[in-house]
């Protein structure tokens, strides 16, 4: 079996073994639905039902297209996990193995310090997925939302998201390995992330000085190309231009993550300080 | 007389020595600095995508929430929900920590009050809250240009002060329940929840159905948004908020009530089942 194989067979068992902790606290699984449910989607649904005129959100329609708040919000929430995914699972979770003091025993293994970060993007891609699922479930259920066949279409953008979110979570990792008190850092940047990708309002209301960020983060076309397809919004720009950007950026994250890792990863090992926290 | 001194020595030392640990950390001051600013602001923008170029849909907004000051009425929802949010997590959680470090069982040993362990960690944390609200304020003022003269300011500060009781009564049940079971996160996120969905932290409670608004009016903290809302937005007088204040006050003293009675009845099962420590 060639080394690649052997890594993604690491890769999968890494996902097996995260997915089977998660398991063992279902408590947390329900967080993970409840917790966007009422910190996010709640409030800012209550927050257009304020600003709705005879029901409708006219203001959104105006600035999107599209009067259908609910399912905005929702398919917003799909690619914001995903982010989550990356900050958390991928990143934040060597600061756990930090705290548990497992971390140098793991990297003592034969396999690579990256196959790590691969094998909790599966693992967290998963249940975020699931999570996504079941709240967009609710939004059609309870929430008055819709979506169009067009969701389809958007799946590709949401695997190019998923693949650039592993480039995220490589660079996150890297600054949660040299930060050892990362737990701001990841809460502050994973926020500043999914609100800069417009996953809870139009990137056209973002500061002049922070709307050339949005334009280079994956994520804000991967929502957009999800809305443009599941609700018929206008796009940010032309969807094929989206489609470029989208593959170009997660090709050039993930190069670059890989790399930044690596090198962050070699710098530790060279002055000992990997288990120190 | 030297019991009373001594428990209030106790007690500014609890809130001394949660400052101290505070301070040892400070990317926890970076927190204080970034989320009562950046959080309110994702929804100021989030208003202003919903709105759109609708002056229809600001109208709207206006009629249900009683002020077109958008940014000012997201402000002070978010500041009451980053006050609470401190106050749910902060004295079950610093008995938690206790509990977790093998510190609790010393800690009961002292001849302190129980009223101070309950309350004196919470004590620290109104420095936090004033710090917060004061931030909030500065940025209205400041960076949104909206108009808090003194005696706004000193209504609010009001309003405040009497939610204290009430606020921190809760807290001090949530400790109770970190006795019992040892365990206080599941239920923090749900009451925290509850309180995001129901209370108007983001909307006027008039755009909940009628079930809705009687839960929200059974809640402190809509009464404390209410009230800052009134305040320094409508620029309300005293003797309009003094039926929220008696609300506010009246709920505080019970919770407080509530809460020895509850922490008491715990201690006592912790103490027989050996439990104290136990996590």
């Amino acid at each position: 079996m060639g080394d690649q194989a052997l890594e993604l067979r690491a890769a999968w068992a890494i996902a097996r073994k995260e997915l089977l902790t998660a398991l063992r606290y279902p408590l947390q699984l329900v967080t993970e639905v409840a917790q966007p449910l009422y910190q996010f989607l709640i409030p800012a649904l209550l927050l257009g039902a304020s600003l709705a005129v005879g029901g409708r959100a006219i203001g959104l329609e105006s600035m999107t297209g599209t009067d259908n708040l609910a399912g905005y919000l929702f398919l917003g929430v799909v690619v914001g996990g995903m982010v989550g995914t990356a900050f958390w699972d991928m990143a934040f979770s060597f600061k756990r193995e930090m705290d548990v003091g497992t971390l140098e025993q793991t990297w003592l293994s034969p396999t690579r310090p990256e196959t790590f970060v691969l094998g909790r993007a599966i693992s967290g891609g998963l249940v975020s997925m699931g999570a996504s699922a079941v709240l967009i479930g609710l939004g059609l259920a309870f929430f008055d939302a819709t979506v169009g066949d067009g969701l389809w279409l958007a799946l590709p953008a949401l695997l190019l998201a998923m693949a650039s979110m592993v480039g995220i979570g490589y660079l996150v990792a890297s600054a949660v390995l040299i930060l050892r008190e990362p737990n701001f850092f990841v809460d502050a940047t994973n926020f500043l992330f999914a609100m800069i990708s417009g996953v809870a309002f139009p990137v056209a209301v973002l500061p002049w000085f922070i709307k050339p960020v949005a334009y280079l983060l994956p994520t804000t076309y991967a929502v957009d190309l999800l809305r443009v397809y599941a609700l018929g919004t206008d796009p940010l720009l032309d969807p094929a231009l989206e489609w470029l950007a989208l593959g170009i950026l997660s090709s050039l994250l993930i190069a670059v993550g890989r790399v930044v890792f690596r090198r962050t990863e070699h710098r530790m090992r060279m002055r000992g300080t990997l288990g120190q926290h | 007389m030297s019991t009373l001194l001594g428990d209030l020595r106790a007690f500014a030392a609890a809130g001394a020595k949660e400052f101290r640990i505070l301070r040892r950390y400070p990317t926890l001051f970076l927190g204080f600095l970034f989320w009562p600013i950046v959080l309110p602001f994702a929804y100021v923008l989030q208003a202003r995508g919903f709105a759109g170029d609708s002056a229809e849909a600001s109208a709207a907004f206006a009629s249900r929430a009683g002020t077109s000051d958008v940014v000012g009425f997201l402000f002070l929802g978010f500041a009451a929900y980053m006050w609470i949010s401190m106050i749910l997590w902060g004295p079950g959680t610093a008995l938690r920590t206790e509990q977790v470090r093998g510190s609790l069982e010393a800690l009961f040993l002292t001849p302190a009050s129980r009223l101070v362990i309950l309350f004196g960690p919470a004590f620290s944390q109104i420095v936090w809250a004033l710090y917060m609200f004061g931030l909030v304020g500065a940025a209205m003022v400041f960076v949104f240009g909206i108009h808090i003269g003194l005696m706004e300011a000193l209504r609010a500060l009001a309003i405040i002060a009497v939610s204290v009781p009430a606020l921190y009564g809760m807290g001090a049940l949530f400790a109770s329940v970190v006795l019992r079971f040892g365990e206080v996160s599941a239920l923090v996120q749900t009451v925290r929840g509850v309180f995001t969905a129901f209370c108007g932290m983001t909307f006027p409670i008039i755009v909940l159905p009628e079930w809705g608004r009687a839960v929200a009016l059974s809640l402190p903290p809509t009464y404390l948004i209410g009230g800052l809302r009134s305040a320094l937005l409508a620029e309300a007088d005293l003797v309009s908020l003094v039926p929220d204040m008696a609300i506010l006050l009246a709920t505080g003293l019970f919770l407080c009530g509530a809460a020895v009675v509850a922490f008491r009845t715990t201690e006592r099962y912790a103490r027989r089942g050996g439990r104290l420590a136990q996590y």
